[in-house]
């Protein structure tokens, strides 16, 4: 098979089958179910394929004039987006049939949802300016159904939101697409910058900044991040997978993409562009941070939660050095595993118990103990202990914001600080709370560890909701215990090999 | 050899915290038995092969895994190194056994405290025989995490609020560590303790600015688990709900654990450090008189514990910062002896503490509380236990002849000499130093002040109630056999280690340098120093405790429970300040006239944009029904043609409806519009420049 159908048909293959489930839909749901679930993995296997089969060269399906070109390629930096969502599409996609089994739309939701896969393999995969674009602006659309399912105000209100915002912070980042594109090979990524006519200073950093905060959207970078929490109105499987790994990162990833990959880190390290880019992120995160701890409704915490992480990616990508490429890196991955799992642990609490708020969770961890154990070791990995890969990316973040001996990065590194420690007031506080129950419970007397759920009785969640949560859990503990493989491979990304 | 002996010493108690899990977790009803033999078995063979450790470990360099985290765990070995592992071993069997007893009656949760504390017990070896500041800050963080549970093990509302404090510290000052760590390997490019050392030789690397963030980045984070002002606030929370066995550990080794980092990097990093020795100054002298002066306020018997343990940290500080400054003056002989003494000090304390802890645990198992006024008058009849808690006073207070004389001495000892050599230094260092002295001379007062109003409410005095006198005078044990022993035999080391000739051995295997031998403690400067303290204490005791304090006979409660500095600051910064920054800095965005431009403005032209441009094909559609594909009434069954146009049309249309109609569409068609729009301006720039 040649490398052009290997990198394309893993492409196609969910869109079609997408397209088919919502067209055609299933009468049995089994039977979909098994098809879907087919297809992802199958896709998954052709990606994996890809990744260690196909050579690295472009393929150019079709060509406008003057190099604006349709093209894809498989590098490292695209095998590394390509493989993580890969991991986890079909896992969540289990979750998804258990989480969505009783709803009525559940055929054209679980389609969108195969369908975005193509998707993000399409912004994954692109090897050119354009063609992220069209991918990028593609992903906005084809999640939309997603975010609105409910069809009720809330969430109408919340679609809306979403594709204004991304779609307003998409066309920001269309002009330095077509500037770059016009003054390049047809914007084809190169590592250490593409461009190959001179620019002035100023009109890159304001291109750059354009391109930061465009793409930024997406990522939830401050003023633009109001879109997250709201769209937190979806079902479990849309914010844990999409907007907390695979929309989002999408945003870090094309961000990182036009950083290094299309202005280069050099031409812009030490300019006025990548201080405001670093502050930004460095604000964010702590800005973020706090907004989660003041917030009462669990899927929202999180969602604020991720705001603040997919920042540290972001401060990250804008050191401008290979060290904080690689502390970005790590921390896309790495949080992708860590939110998944939390994620998915809100869900089942929320599945479960029918409760969406913190203060409901009092007690529930002695019922649910693997579920809140899980959500326990996401938690403390996000704030960043050792024995979780948490720590890994932190510690990478934290040495590269170090060195990279601006003032910038010292604020960077102090605003990590603050906010990690204000990660572990918002998600810790609610492990203690489903374990060690605080509140006065009917009878009066203070709960001495007898305090448990009164009002109906909570079994664990099932199978097909555990199995994801456990593998996620186990690779947070692996990589955070043996993070060389990982982190070899990252390094050999960071540093254009 | 070596390596198979540090690597049981610090994951066989890992994997038997899970053994002992679960077996108690099995069926059947010799399944606690089995897990608390077990426990007690792990904690023995731990303590059995720290004792090899100690008496085998002379000569050998340790080794390293270095697959593992990002920079691999790295053990050594050294003199200080062996002791404190025996320590920790003898400390963690001592109340391993003794918490047999003490959970006899509330046998709640055990299978989770017994699988927390071993495993704590496995993190605080890998803590100290860590060669590598990461190892240490991989272990610190698990047995921070690991030592909550006991914390909070009563789950009452006292012990989970404690929790939180604990837990908040603990991460808070994990995290700070964690950015020290990240600045000090930008600087240095390493974290072997070996390795910073040989970077550091030249001392005056470790003075730029960089390196001092570190240090203090570092000092506080390490400072937070050891109960250094002002990161202490846990501390007089956590202790008295805890069990008693997880008090004794808490403040006999995990607070050395916080000081086994500091030392580790004033010795590796900060060696001659003037600035950073300051600061340490700083922080032990106000740790070390806030201790002893809130123990002082205290009535509850294990709160008063606490702040002592707290104030001895802060004597430790002391004696660790007036090395820094010897070693800064170049006197390297007396650094060495302060050294020395700051390390004996540290093992003193551990066992003093284990010593008072257990003996409160005795109170609280029979009585179950620990207010002075209640428990007054428990142990008169008690002689084993008033004799343990007689010796562990005498011990703390610093009495000649007993442990804790000698290494208050030779801190004494080293700020004296800092006063005579600092003048290099600074001019007003000496008068610094002499402020210093006498506020370690009242602290050291005030130890005795306290121990003697909790020795003599306990033992001496009679309660006032009579009937109550009576029961507590019925049993004149209080514990069996196996707690007697342990409280007992430990409080035994007060005495040994009393003795100058095995201090001398001792202090100058942990310090790795002979100064110390020639260290003669019943001098009459010496002597002086010590009695001074003591005489402080007396008047302290006689005047402010039994005239001020105590009212109608009763003990009054002046814990300046309003002076909290976690709810005057900590607390509301967090909930209050915080957020309430950030709300005025969104409402002061919100306010800016630009931000009406990007929040109002720009998404309403977009939106006037996006909705034309939506609505541009529905009436493109609209003027076409109404001009070429005019619609009209068609009869069914009428055979009257219809223009092919039509036909074509219309069939185009019904076909598009559905797909025009929805929003994607629309916004597929805001986007291509926008994007057209952009196209255009941008082809006017290109075409123009």
């Amino acid at each position: 098979m040649s490398s052009a159908v290997l990198i394309l048909l893993p492409m196609i293959l969910p869109l079609a089958a997408g397209f088919f489930v919502i067209e055609a839909g299933f009468k049995d749901d089994l039977k979909r179910n098994i098809f879907i679930e087919a297809a992802a993995c199958l896709t998954a296997l052709l990606v994996f394929c890809a990744i260690f089969l196909a050579g690295s060269e472009p393929i150019t399906i079709f060509s406008f004039t003057r190099g604006f070109s349709v093209t894809f390629r498989m590098d490292r930096m695209a095998a590394l987006f390509a493989g993580m969502i890969s991991l986890m599409w079909p896992l969540v996609l289990l979750y998804a049939f258990s989480y969505m089994a009783h709803d009525p739309g559940r055929n054209s939701f679980l389609g969108f949802y195969l369908m975005t896969y193509g998707i993000t393999l399409g912004v994954a995969l692109s090897a050119d300016l354009i063609t992220l674009y069209v991918f990028f602006e593609m992903l906005t659309l084809v999640t939309l159904p997603l975010v609105a399912h409910y069809r009720d105000h809330e969430s109408m209100y919340a679609g809306r939101l979403y594709a204004a915002y991304t779609i307003g912070g998409a066309s920001l980042a269309f002009i330095p697409v077509v500037m770059i594109t016009l003054r390049s090979e047809g914007g084809t990524f190169i590592y250490g910058g593409a461009i190959t006519q001179p620019l002035s200073g100023t009109m890159i950093s304001i291109l750059f900044l354009f391109g930061f905060f465009g793409f930024g959207v997406k990522a939830a970078l401050f003023p633009l991040h109001g879109w997250l929490p709201k769209a937190s109105v979806a079902p479990t499987p849309v914010t844990a997978l999409l907007h907390a790994v695979a929309v989002v990162n999408s945003g870090v990833f094309s961000v990182m993409r036009i950083t290094y990959y299309s202005f280069g880190a050099d031409i812009l390290r030490g300019s006025a562009a990548q201080d405001i880019a670093v502050f930004a992120a460095a604000f964010t995160m702590v800005f973020a941070a706090v907004m989660a701890l003041k917030e009462r409704h669990f899927k929202r915490r999180l969602a604020y939660s991720t705001v603040s992480n997919l920042s540290y990616m972001l401060f990250g990508t804008a050191l401008m050095t290979p060290a904080g490429f690689l502390g970005g890196l790590s921390h896309m991955v790495f949080h992708s595993v860590i939110k998944m799992s939390l994620f998915l642990c809100a869900g089942a609490f929320m599945h479960v118990t029918g409760k969406e708020y913190i203060y409901e969770v009092d007690g529930v961890g002695r019922k649910m103990p693997v579920t809140f154990g899980i959500y326990t070791a996401g938690a403390l990995s996000l704030t960043g202990i050792p024995l979780f890969c948490g720590f890994i990316s932190k510690w990478q973040l934290f040495t590269a914001g170090a060195s990279a001996g601006t003032k910038a990065g010292y604020v960077g590194v102090a605003a990590l600080l603050i906010s990690a420690f204000l990660c572990a007031m918002y998600t810790l506080t609610i492990s203690i709370r489903a374990f060690f129950p605080q509140v006065m419970n009917p009878a009066g007397n203070t709960g001495t560890g007898t305090k448990v759920w009164t009002k109906e009785e909570i079994r664990e969640a099932d199978a097909l909701m555990l199995i994801p949560m456990l593998f996620f859990a186990a690779l947070n503990i692996l990589i955070g215990i043996f993070p060389g493989p990982v982190m070899g491979f990252l390094g050999m990304i960071a540093n254009g090999l | 050899m070596i390596e198979i002996l540090i690597a049981l010493i610090v994951f066989m108690p890992f994997a038997g915290a899970a053994a002992a899990y679960v077996l108690g977790n099995g069926n059947g009803s010799g399944a606690e038995s089995k897990r608390d033999t077990a426990a007690v078995a792990v904690t023995a063979a731990e303590f059995v092969l720290s004792i090899l450790l100690f008496a085998a470990g002379k000569d050998m360099q340790g080794f390293s895994l270095p697959v593992l985290f990002t920079e691999g765990l790295v053990f050594t070995l050294s003199g200080f190194r062996r002791t404190y592992c025996l320590v920790t071993a003898l400390m963690w069997f001592g109340t391993t056994v003794f918490s047999m007893e003490y959970f006899r009656h509330e046998r709640r949760a055990l299978n989770r405290y017994f699988l927390y504390v071993l495993m704590t017990l496995g993190a605080t070896e890998g803590v100290m025989l860590s060669g590598s500041m990461m190892t240490s800050f991989v272990f610190f963080e698990i047995l921070s995490f690991t030592s909550f549970t006991w914390v909070i093990h009563e789950e009452n509302e006292g012990a989970v609020k404690a929790g939180y404090t604990y837990l908040f510290i603990a991460v808070i000052g994990g995290l700070i560590l964690f950015m020290g760590m990240a600045l000090l390997y930008h600087a240095a490019g390493t974290l072997d303790y070996d390795a910073l050392s040989a970077v550091f030789r030249d001392h005056s690397i470790a003075e730029t600015g960089e390196i001092y963030a570190a240090g203090v980045c570092i000092l506080l984070g390490f400072g937070a688990k050891a109960g250094m002002f002002p990161l202490h606030i846990w501390l007089p929370k956590a202790h008295p709900v805890a069990p008693s066995p997880g008090s004794a550990l808490l403040s006999g080794v995990l607070t050395k654990v916080g000081i086994y980092g500091i030392l580790m990097s004033v010795l590796s990093v900060f060696t001659a450090s003037f600035r950073f020795g300051l600061t340490v100054m700083a922080a032990g002298v106000i740790t070390m008189f806030l201790g002893a002066l809130l123990a002082l306020f205290s009535v509850n018997l294990k709160r008063t514990l606490a702040c002592s343990s707290m104030s001895q940290i802060g004597f430790i500080l002391t004696g660790l910062s007036m090395y820094m400054l010897l070693m800064a003056a170049g006197e390297h002989h007396a650094a060495y002896m302060t050294l020395a003494g700051s390390m004996l000090h540290m093992v003193n304390h551990s066992m003093i503490k284990l010593v008072l802890f257990m003996a409160a645990g005795v109170v609280v198992m029979n009585i179950h509380v620990l207010t002075l006024d209640e428990i007054r008058g428990f142990g008169v009849k008690k002689n084993a236990l008033k004799a343990a808690f007689l010796l562990g006073a005498l011990g703390i207070s610093g009495v000649p002849f007993f442990n804790g004389y000698i290494s208050k001495t030779l801190i004494h000892e080293g700020i004296v000499e800092a006063i005579e050599y600092s003048e290099g230094l600074s001019a007003r260092l000496p008068g610094l130093l002499h402020v210093v002295e006498w506020v370690f001379l009242v602290s050291g007062g005030l130890t005795f002040a306290y121990m003697c109003k909790l020795f003599i409410c306990v033992f001496i005095q009679k309660n006032r109630d009579l009937e109550r006198q009576r029961a507590f005078d019925a049993d004149h044990r209080g514990m069996g056999l196996c707690s007697t022993l342990v409280i007992c035999i430990p409080s035994l080391f007060m005495i040994i280690l009393g003795n100058p000739a095995i201090i001398r051995a001792l202090g100058s295997l942990m310090s790795g340098d002979d100064a110390v031998r020639g260290f003669a403690p019943f001098t009459l400067g010496n002597l002086k120093g010590g009695f001074i303290s003591l005489a402080i204490g007396a008047a302290v005791y006689l005047v402010i405790v039994r005239k001020i304090m105590m009212m109608d006979g009763k003990y009054m409660d002046l814990w300046p429970a309003k002076l909290d500095l976690e709810d005057l600051v900590y607390r509301p910064l967090l909930t209050r300040i915080l957020p309430g920054i950030f709300g005025k800095l969104a409402a002061f965005i919100d306010a800016l006239p630009g931000n009406t431009f990007f929040v109002k403005t720009v998404p309403f032209i977009l939106t006037l944009t996006g909705r034309t441009l939506v609505s541009l094909p529905d009436t493109l559609i609209v003027l076409l029904r109404k001009s070429i594909v005019r619609e009209r009434a068609v009869q069914r069954g009428n055979t009257e043609k219809v223009g092919r146009l039509r036909v074509f049309a219309r069939e185009t249309y019904d076909a598009a409806a559905p797909l025009v109609s929805n929003f994607s569409f629309a916004l597929l068609m805001t986007c291509i519009g926008i994007v057209v729009i952009f196209g255009a301006v941008i082809y006017l720039i290109l075409t123009r420049m």
